[in-house]
């Protein structure tokens, strides 16, 4: 544990290093045993929670570290959706091919999409964002392939649920030590200068349009590797379900509740809001009027989300990019 | 002695708006170049342009050879052109080491072991070294412009430009300030200096240009400009009224 003096009166304690390490491998280890022994509701849920954390952490390194607030990221669900559902029912492919071929298109979506959104900045980027999944809806309803508004079926969904709960596990951990070490390499450093002055950065030699498409592109990926995992899991997709901006609402949630700008914030806020939506599943008509008033209390509260308030309140940092002097 | 900076007939500005009208000077390598001038005389335009926040619609740049006219600021930045700026601009959220550890690691290319003696040395020249681990939203004044200065020798530039580094600063702190410049002068970077403290400017500079509506109106010696009928009537206004 480091300690740093960040003003005269505070101190910050870091945690980080090996005993980091080793309850994070601890946790993990915990998740794989559910996965082989859980009881198969638990495990729906864990699946579900996994998948969240995946696109809740990507969005928080956009949103909270670069100052990208894309609220249209169900454009990279929905198409990860349906390459899954088109690998393999009209394909025949199996569900690993539908989940790389995904990937491979959400990547490649968001350097095209990088090329036409990173001239705008604030409101004007997250309102073309999702003006994009809009279209991309809008183009789904009636694109004769996918079967216009009818949806498609994910098929040779495998039938030990082990297998889907393994890799949504995996696309979560990967996300979160993807992020990690970005946020801890060269990159991560001129990150949290531009969040702070981008102008000031750039004059200090940050390539703010590389650090953005890094960011913008490795959100994609793993915002489609995990929606085109949830569709496997779900069976079928139509472009309400996989374009639907329930995504976005769902992740800004998650990341707002949790901590903006922390990384362990994105985390903890997929744990409550999965718990939460479980609760309130017997509530469908009052659910998303729940949620909404607990975003706003915790927003009015809590406006740097748990975690940040946590390591504000209690002085310290987990999962910290903070660099020291000393080694 | 040659050449680093040429500016040769440059135009530029905001939008539609024109601030530098046909803008030509030339800083030696090794000098401290002093730049005076009525506010709004694009200065600080000047020094936009010459970085790369904005591109000049006419004209070159010339910086060590180079023509860097429509060049990104981040890859100015890496060819030594180093900035401070007028209303200090730190990374709040990060420590003062880490501001200059930012500098270092993206404007100099070095790696972060490596950044981080770089960083360490331009906060000791600065005289930061002890407060390197405080939040840098936190620093007084003085210590923001002396921050401003540590990060962009963090970029490791041969061209290092000092916006209004002594204004606003007590009379004490703006000797620091000139005492600073001079070891940087003796350190052998190239410095182009923008400032309003006129006394300050004809002690601390080699060479002075006066600019006026966005082109050269004097340079030459900074007594020689100081004394200038021209500068007298576009930037003093009248000095007998003046104590």
């Amino acid at each position: 544990m480091k300690k740093m003096k960040s003003s005269n009166r505070d101190t910050v304690r870091v945690f980080g290093g090996w005993p980091l390490l080793i309850a994070c491998i601890v946790i993990v280890a915990v998740l794989v045993v559910i996965g082989f022994v859980g009881e198969n509701n638990i495990r729906r849920i864990l699946i579900r929670m996994f998948l969240y954390c995946a696109m809740a952490v990507v969005w928080n390194l956009m949103s909270g570290y670069t100052g990208m607030t894309s609220l249209g990221q169900q454009a990279f669900v929905g198409i990860a959706g349906y390459s899954m559902a088109v690998m393999t029912s009209t394909y025949l492919a199996s569900y690993w091919v539908g989940l790389l071929v995904g990937g491979a298109i959400g990547a490649v979506l968001a350097l095209v999409l990088a090329v036409i959104l990173f001239r705008m900045r604030g409101m004007y980027f997250a309102i073309a964002t999702w003006v994009i999944a809009e279209a991309l809806k809008t183009f789904f309803l009636s694109w004769k392939f996918v079967n216009q508004g009818g949806g498609l079926s994910v098929m040779g969904r495998p039938t030990d649920r082990t297998i889907i709960y393994m890799v949504a596990l995996l696309i979560c951990v990967a996300a979160i030590v993807t992020v990690y070490l970005l946020l801890n390499s060269k990159l991560g450093l001129g990150l949290t200068a531009m969040r702070d002055d981008p102008d000031a950065a750039s004059s200090v030699g940050v390539n703010i349009f590389k650090s953005k498409l890094i960011c913008f592109v490795v959100a994609g990926i793993f915002t489609a590797l995990a929606g085109g995992w949830y569709f496997l899991n779900n069976v079928s997709i139509y472009p309400n379900s996989g374009f639907g901006n329930s995504w976005t609402v769902a992740v800004v949630f998650i990341v707002i509740i949790g901590g903006i700008g922390t990384m362990a914030g994105p985390i903890v806020g997929s744990v409550v809001y999965i718990m939460l939506s479980e609760i309130l599943a017997d509530y469908p008509g009052w659910s998303n009027i729940i949620l909404g008033f607990i975003a706003i209390l915790v927003i009015l509260f809590l406006p740097d989300g748990i975690i940040g308030t946590l390591q504000k309140k209690l002085k310290f940092e987990i999962l910290s990019q903070k660099r020291f002097s000393q080694e | 002695m040659d050449t680093i900076l040429t500016f040769k007939n440059v135009n530029a500005g905001y939008g539609r708006v024109r601030i530098l009208n046909d803008l030509s000077f030339e800083v030696k390598k090794g000098e401290v170049y002093g730049v005076i001038g009525p506010n709004g005389c694009g200065k600080t335009t000047m020094f936009n342009a010459l970085i790369g926040l904005i591109i000049p619609t006419h004209g070159e740049i010339i910086y060590d050879g180079k023509n860097v006219t429509k060049m990104k600021a981040n890859d100015r930045c890496r060819l030594g052109i180093g900035r401070t700026y007028q209303v200090p601009r730190p990374f709040e959220g990060m420590s003062v080491f880490e501001n200059c550890l930012v500098a270092a690691v993206h404007g100099a290319g070095h790696s972060e072991k490596e950044g981080r003696r770089v960083a360490l040395e331009a906060l000791k020249l600065t005289e930061l070294y002890d407060k390197r681990e405080v939040r840098a939203g936190e620093l007084t004044l003085l210590d923001r412009k002396r921050l401003e200065i540590a990060r962009a020798l963090g970029t490791e530039p041969k061209l290092l430009l000092l916006d209004e580094v002594a204004a606003g600063l007590t009379e004490a702190e703006v000797k620091d300030v000139m005492k600073m410049v001079a070891t940087l002068k003796d350190a052998g970077y190239s410095i182009i200096w923008i400032e309003h403290v006129i006394e300050t400017m004809v002690k601390s500079t080699d060479t002075l240009m006066c600019m006026a509506q966005g082109s050269n109106l004097v340079v030459g010696e900074p007594l020689e400009v100081m004394n200038s009928k021209l500068v007298e009537e576009v930037y003093l206004g009248g000095v007998e009224d003046d104590e």
